[in-house]
């Protein structure tokens, strides 16, 4: 990259092109990151203390976790309802993503993509808590459902996870529908049409051929929904009830109630890890290449 | 088994643009019935109503003589071998000729026995492992056609199959086609825009033109007694001059061509004395010497092109129009050169004479 610089705009300006860029990853990248890995593998110690004798490398912070059961208990429900979400949102995508692919017009296509984008213009925790108004106690959506006669009293939505979920739902479903879409329009329609000829029918065409054509995109889908959700903020602290916390709530609190950087950053970390984990390995269940999602 | 297929008045609109016009036609079970046309007259739109995919405005397609509404197309006895063949790139060659049977649920077993013998009947064995990317174009094409014969069609929908492949292939390509449909029974449909190829492998050809079935007949009629001028000069070369109708009789009509004379011709479909017609004279037709009973049309020679096996040259009429003229090699001379006089004539028999009502 260096050489092709200098052959184009001269050495001086290449030393500064690749200088800058070297010092925003480096210095913002990279340094804050190596930072936080020292920070949790040391004490959480007063400052006199700090370059003291206390001040040694253990992994007591990565402990903790493994010790307080309750916050090993919303580390695994995080886990498991970003799974829930990843797959709820898949479903969802997915025949949006057909249709807007392969079935509707290039109009209508176009049309039903400004609709999905238009509302993410707005503030996240706006949406967010557009939901929160939704979904309360005597919001709109129980007023309509009471009008409508489908339940006899309000029902409480926002009491346990469901409100988190469909508010990471509708968060996260851009991020699932464009990778999908991007798919399913490079698939060949005479595909479908050659599988619908030999007498498949929809359930299976989708399965033996537009999936399988798809699953790059559905990975990459499934990959940043999931880790989106997992780490996510706003929407638990604003649709979680007492019941649903979030493990990032319990890293928040390490870091800015607790003020215990260290022991944030050692969970933090864990979060991390686990993640890459469970994507490796999920990647591997379904055979998914990193090459492929590349493309 | 009747495996016919009928278009019982069948009109296919999009909006306000009408696809097909009016069109009652039937194939016979077991023909090879070729649709030919230029890109755009609606012959896709046919195989698309037989398959399935779509339905017809109005009318019915009728498939032995089963109606075909509202079966969609995985419930028709039809299958379908496509323009870019539509191979599925992720499966195996066996995977391929199999899915049909998998989706009827036909065991493993059985499966594998049909798609061997399938890959026989096209001489593939031992590809059954491959995957698709790693074949040629021709072997493709023969996959294609083995997993569209899977299923045991009544029908098989071929839509310019041969076009992605080179000159060669390709008619190595007619003849097995029309070998398979020879050893299977099966009703082709097949659609071209190339006229070697419908001529070469059909029982029956129907040309079309601006979604119209012009006409229907086997190749040697469709060549010899062309009902339209649509099908007289789209299908083979041919030399068309204008004129007037003077007299018919014993349907041999004497036309004023102007400068050129009175010209006579073979009458096809409806002509009246004094009408505009047009007389079709293909360049094969056409001689530089006149024999008896033989009319001339006396022309200057523009451009001479040898081309191997024959030769053919471009003449201007005293009318100022252009005739080409076909000839064999042998008959090259080197007075056969531009700017030279010569006098054009040809067989009334092989001249034919359109009317007015013929311009659709």
């Amino acid at each position: 990259m260096f050489n092709q610089l200098k052959a184009r705009f001269g050495s001086g300006l290449a030393v500064g092109v690749i200088g800058m860029i070297a010092i925003w990853i480096i210095g913002m990248v990279v340094l804050p990151q190596l930072l936080m890995v020292d920070y949790s593998f040391r004490p959480n110690l007063l400052p006199v203390d700090i370059g003291g004798p206390k001040d040694i490398y253990t992994l007591a912070n990565y402990n903790t976790l493994f010790t307080n059961e309750i916050h090993l208990k919303i580390f695994f429900k995080t886990i498991w309802s970003s799974v829930l979400v990843t797959s709820i949102t898949l479903l969802v995508s997915y025949p949006i993503a057909f249709y807007l692919a392969k079935v509707a017009t290039p109009q209508k296509a176009a049309l039903c993509l400004v609709l999905l984008i238009i509302p993410f213009w707005i503030n996240e925790i706006l949406r967010t808590f557009s939901w929160y108004i939704i979904l309360a106690y005597k919001g709109p959506l129980n007023a309509l459902l009471l009008s409508l006669g489908f339940i006899q009293r309000p029902i409480r939505f926002l009491s346990g996870d469901g409100g988190v979920l469909i508010g990471m739902v509708y968060a996260y479903i851009l991020f699932m529908i464009f990778p999908i879409y991007n798919a399913i329009e490079s698939l060949d329609s005479n595909q479908v049409k050659a599988a619908r000829s030999l007498g498949a029918g929809w359930i299976r065409t989708h399965w033996r051929v537009v999936i399988p054509h798809a699953k790059p995109g559905i990975a990459t889908g499934c990959i940043m929904t999931f880790m989106l959700a997992a780490g996510s903020y706003a929407v638990p602290s604003i649709l979680g009830s007492p019941g649903s916390r979030w493990f990032t709530q319990i890293i928040y609190n390490w870091f800015f109630e607790g003020g215990d950087w260290n022991q944030g950053a050692a969970y933090a970390f864990l979060l991390l890890i686990i993640c890459i984990g469970f994507i490796a390995l999920v990647m591997r269940i379904f055979k998914v290449g990193l090459g492929d999602i590349a493309k | 088994m009747d495996s016919s297929v009928h278009l019982d008045n069948v009109v296919m609109e999009f909006g306000d643009f009408t696809a097909i016009q009016k069109t009652d036609l039937k194939i016979e079970s077991g023909e090879f019935f070729s649709f030919l046309g230029p890109s755009g007259c609606g012959k896709t739109t046919i195989l698309n109503m037989i398959s399935g995919f779509l339905d017809p405005t109005q009318g019915d397609v009728k498939i032995g003589g089963q109606s075909m509404h509202g079966v969609p197309a995985n419930k028709r006895p039809t299958s379908m071998i496509f323009q870019n063949l539509a191979l599925f790139p992720l499966m195996t060659v066996a995977e391929n000729i199999e899915f049909g049977l998998e989706v009827r649920g036909v065991s493993k077993g059985e499966r594998k026995k049909a798609s061997d013998r399938l890959l026989e009947l096209v001489a593939l064995e031992g590809s059954a492992a491959k995957k698709v990317t790693e074949l040629s174009g021709g072997q493709r094409q023969r996959i294609a056609i083995a997993r569209a014969l899977a299923v045991e069609p009544q029908v098989l929908l071929l839509d310019e199959p041969l076009s992605a492949l080179d000159l060669k292939l390709r008619q190595h390509m007619r003849t097995e086609l029309k070998e398979i449909q020879r050893k299977t029974g099966i009703t082709f449909i097949y659609i071209t825009h190339d006229q070697g190829e419908a001529l070469t492998m059909s029982d029956r050809v129907g040309v079309m033109s601006a979604g119209r079935l012009q006409q229907v007949a086997d190749p040697i009629t469709l060549y010899r007694d062309p009902q339209t001028s649509f099908v007289a000069s789209f299908v083979g070369e041919n030399n068309s001059i204008v004129g007037k109708v003077l007299s018919i009789n014993n349907g041999i009509a004497e036309m004023d061509c102007g400068p050129l004379g009175h010209l006579c011709g073979r009458v096809q479909g409806a002509v009246k004395i004094g009408d505009q017609a047009t007389v079709f004279i293909r360049p094969e037709h056409l001689r530089l010497s006149a024999e008896e009973n033989m009319l001339t049309i006396p022309s200057v020679i523009e451009e001479v092109n040898f081309e191997g096996s024959y030769l053919t040259l471009n003449a201007n009429t005293q009318a100022g129009s252009n005739l080409a003229i076909q000839l064999e090699s042998r008959q090259y001379s080197e007075n056969l050169m531009k700017g030279a006089n010569v006098s054009l004539s040809y067989n009334v028999e092989d001249a034919i004479i359109l009317g007015e009502s013929a311009h659709v």
